[in-house]
C-alpha cells in the first residue's frame, strides 16, 4: 500500500519544480526506468515468442527469417505434433507423474512442516536441517548412484521410480516454505481453538490450512513446476519410449527427426511449455507476492 | 507445550504415562515420513555415490573394490582439469551476468510506476520454463539460418556468425540462457529486499544530497545484503549444476567448448559406461555444492536459529 502512495506523490512533486526541471526529470526517468523496462521485456518474451512464431510458420519462411510474424499463420505443425506416436502417452505421462508428485509432498510436507512450526522436540534442528540440505545437492550428480540403486530394485522404467524420486526431491522445497507461512500464524489464534476443544487435526485443519492458504498454493505450484519440468531424473531412469515425459521426449526428439523441421519442432516445445505457464499465469500473484516477500529461498 | 498432559499434581498414573509419551512422539510422526523420502533416496544417493566411487564396475554391473585408484585416473585426466576449470569459468561468467541482470531488473521493477503486476508477472515466467525447453529456445533463437539473432544483425546488416559452431560463442551462448532461466528468481528475491528498506532513509539521503549512486551502493546494497546472499547462493547453485540446459544445446560441443564437471560425468556414466569415474566426479559436484550449502547455512540460517534463541530466552 505505502508503495503505490509513494509512486503517486512523485508526480507531484515533480509538477511543482519549472517545466524544464520537469521535463528533464522525466526525460532521465524514462531512460533510466524505460531501457531497463523495454530490455527486461524483450529478453524474457524473445524466445518463447520467436519459437512460436517459428511454429505459426512454413519450413522454407524459417530458413529464409526474413520477417519476425509469420505471412501465413497455420497451425499445421501443432497438426504434426499431436499426431506424432506416442505423444498422448507423454503428456499422460507427464501429468500423471506431476499430479502424484504435487500431492503426496505437499500431504507429507503439510505434516512435517506443522511439525517443525509448533511443537519444541529434541533434535529439532538436525532434523530441520535434514530436510533443507538435500535443497542445495544439484540433482544431476545423484543420477549415477539412483541409477545402481533403481537397477538393483528393478524399478528403472517403471512410474515408482519416477514417483518415488520426484517426491523425495519436492518435499524438501514444499516443506522449507511452508515451515515459514505456519509460523506467522499467530499462536494465540490456535490456542483458542484447543480451548474450545480442538484437538491437532482440527487445528491444522480449520485453523492453520486456511489462515496459511497462500503459502500451500506456492508450494503446490512450484511442486507442479518441479514435476513437470524434471528432466535429469527421467533421462536417467527411463529408457523405454512409452515411459518418457515431455521434457525428455523433446530432447530425444532432435534424434528421432530425420530432417530438422524447425516448425514442428518449435511447436512441440511450445506444447510442453504451455500447460505449466497456464497454471503460473492463473495462480501468478501468489506465487510472485510469496517469493518477493522471501517466503521462498 | 508437549507436555502439557502431565498430572498437576506430579503423580503419574499409568495411563497419563502413555498420554504423555504419545504426545511427545506427535512431532516425530509428523516429520519423519517426509524424511522417510528424502533420507531414504537423497541420502542414499549420496551415500551410495561416495561407495561407488571407490569401486570399479563392470558390464553387468558387479563392483569390485579399487580404493582410490578412480580418484587418482580422474584428477589426472585431462579433460577433467578442462571440464573443471570450464565449470568455474562458466559459473563466474553466469554469476557476474546474472546477478547484474538480477539487480537492473529488480530496481527497474522496484521504481516502474505502472503496470507494476504485469511486469513482475512477465518477469517470472523463465523459471516455469523447464531447462530443455529453455536450451531448444535458446539453440532456435541463435540458429545460423532462421534465429532471432542472426535475424536482428542482418537487418543491421552486420555479419552473421555461426553461434553454436564456434567454441567461444557457444560458451557465451550457454551462459545467456542459463541467465535466461535463472535470473528470473533471484530478480524477485532482490526485489523483495528492495521493498523491505524503508522509504524514509531514501528521503533523508535525498536530502542530505547523497546522488543516485551513492545511496545505491551505501544504503541499498548494504541494507539488502541478505537477500543479495540468498541470491547469490541461487545463481552459483543452480551454474554449478547446469546440465539440461548445456546437454540439449550443445551436448558440450562444439570442440567440447561446453562440457562441464556435469556434462562430462554423464558422458563417462551414461555413455561409457564407467560409473565409479562418474561417481567420482559426482562427489566432486558434490563436494563444491555442499561448500556453497555449508556458507549457506553458516551464514543465513545459523544466524537465524541464533536470532531465534535469543528472542525466546
Amino acid at each position: 500500500m505505502s508503495e503505490t502512495l509513494n509512486h503517486q506523490e512523485q508526480p507531484v512533486l515533480g509538477r511543482e519544480r519549472s517545466s524544464l526541471q520537469h521535463y528533464l526529470r522525466r526525460s532521465r526517468r524514462f531512460l533510466l526506468i524505460g531501457l531497463p523496462l523495454a530490455f527486461l521485456v524483450i529478453w524474457t518474451s524473445v524466445p518463447i515468442l520467436w519459437a512460436f512464431m517459428a511454429s505459426l510458420k512454413e519450413p522454407l519462411e524459417i530458413y529464409e527469417s526474413n520477417t519476425f510474424f509469420p505471412r501465413s499463420p497455420s497451425l499445421e505443425a501443432y497438426q504434426t505434433v499431436l499426431a506424432i506416436d506416442g505423444f498422448g502417452k507423454w503428456i499422460f505421462n507427464s501429468v500423471l507423474v506431476t499430479v502424484v508428485a504435487t500431492i503426496v509432498p505437499l500431504i507429507l510436507s503439510i505434516l512435517a512442516a506443522y511439525g517443525f512450526a509448533r511443537y519444541f522436540f529434541r533434535f529439532r534442528h538436525i532434523l530441520l536441517l535434514l530436510y533443507l540440505v538435500p535443497r542445495i545437492i544439484p540433482r544431476v550428480s545423484l543420477i549415477v548412484p539412483l541409477n545402481d540403486l533403481m537397477s538393483n530394485l528393478g524399478l528403472i522404467n517403471t512410474y515408482w521410480v519416477l514417483y518415488i524420486t520426484y517426491i523425495a526431491s519436492a518435499v524438501p522445497l514444499s516443506t522449507w516454505i511452508l515451515v515459514g507461512f505456519f509460523k506467522s500464524v499467530p499462536k494465540e489464534i490456535e490456542e483458542s481453538a484447543t480451548i474450545d476443544g480442538a484437538n491437532m487435526w482440527n487445528r491444522l485443519r480449520y485453523v492453520i490450512l486456511p489462515i496459511a492458504w497462500p503459502g500451500v498454493v506456492t508450494a503446490a505450484v512450484l511442486c507442479i513446476r518441479e514435476g513437470w519440468n524434471e528432466f535429469a531424473f527421467v533421462l536417467a531412469l527411463v529408457t523405454e519410449t512409452g515411459m518418457r515425459t515431455l521434457p525428455y521426449a523433446l530432447y530425444t526428439l532432435r534424434d528421432s527427426m530425420g530432417v530438422q523441421n524447425f516448425a514442428v519442432y518449435n511447436a512441440f516445445t511450445i506444447l510442453t511449455v504451455l500447460p505449466l505457464l497456464i497454471v503460473y499465469l492463473l495462480l501468478e500473484r501468489r506465487v510472485v507476492e510469496s517469493i518477493v516477500t522471501g517466503a521462498v529461498k | 507445550m508437549a507436555s502439557s498432559t502431565e498430572a498437576d499434581d506430579g503423580r503419574l498414573t499409568a495411563r497419563d504415562w502413555f498420554a504423555d509419551r504419545a504426545t511427545h512422539a506427535v512431532p516425530y510422526l509428523l516429520v519423519i515420513p517426509g524424511l522417510i523420502f528424502v533420507i531414504g533416496v537423497l541420502g542414499y544417493a549420496v551415500i551410495g555415490g561416495f561407495v561407488l566411487s571407490v569401486n570399479e564396475t563392470d558390464m553387468f554391473l558387479n563392483k569390485s573394490f579399487v580404493g582410490l585408484r578412480n580418484y587418482i585416473t580422474v584428477f589426472n585426466d585431462p579433460r577433467f582439469q578442462a571440464s573443471l576449470i570450464r565449470t568455474i569459468v562458466f559459473v563466474i561468467c553466469s554469476i557476474t551476468l546474472g546477478i547484474v541482470m538480477s539487480m537492473i531488473f529488480a530496481l527497474t521493477l522496484y521504481h516502474v510506476g505502472f503496470g507494476r503486476r504485469f511486469f513482475r508477472g512477465i518477469s517470472l515466467v523463465p523459471y516455469f520454463v523447464s531447462g530443455i525447453a529453455t536450451a531448444v529456445m535458446f539453440r532456435f533463437v541463435f540458429t545460423t539460418s532462421g534465429g532471432f539473432a542472426n535475424f536482428v544483425l542482418y537487418k543491421f546488416g552486420l555479419p552473421t556468425p555461426s553461434w553454436l559452431g564456434n567454441p567461444y560463442l557457444a560458451f557465451m551462448v550457454a551462459v545467456f540462457a542459463n541467465c535466461w532461466h535463472m535470473v528470473p528468481f533471484s530478480t524477485l528475491i532482490l526485489l523483495g529486499g528492495l521493498q523491505t528498506v524503508d522509504r524514509d532513509i531514501y528521503d533523508a539521503a535525498t536530502i542530505d544530497g547523497a546522488s543516485g549512486t551513492q545511496t545505491f551502493f551505501k544504503i541499498t546494497l548494504p541494507m539488502i545484503k541478505p537477500m543479495l546472499g540468498v541470491s547469490l547462493i541461487w545463481v552459483s547453485y543452480i551454474s554449478f549444476s547446469t546440465f539440461d540446459i548445456i546437454l540439449a544445446m550443445t551436448s558440450g560441443g562444439p570442440q567440447r567448448a561446453t562440457e562441464v564437471v556435469s556434462m562430462y560425468m554423464y558422458q563417462l556414466a551414461y555413455l561409457q559406461l564407467d560409473f565409479g569415474q562418474g561417481a567420482v566426479l559426482m562427489v566432486v559436484l558434490l563436494s563444491i555444492n555442499t561448500l556453497l550449502s555449508l556458507f549457506y547455512i553458516y551464514f543465513f540460517v545459523l544466524s537465524d536459529m541464533r536470532d531465534a534463541k535469543e528472542a525466546k530466552t
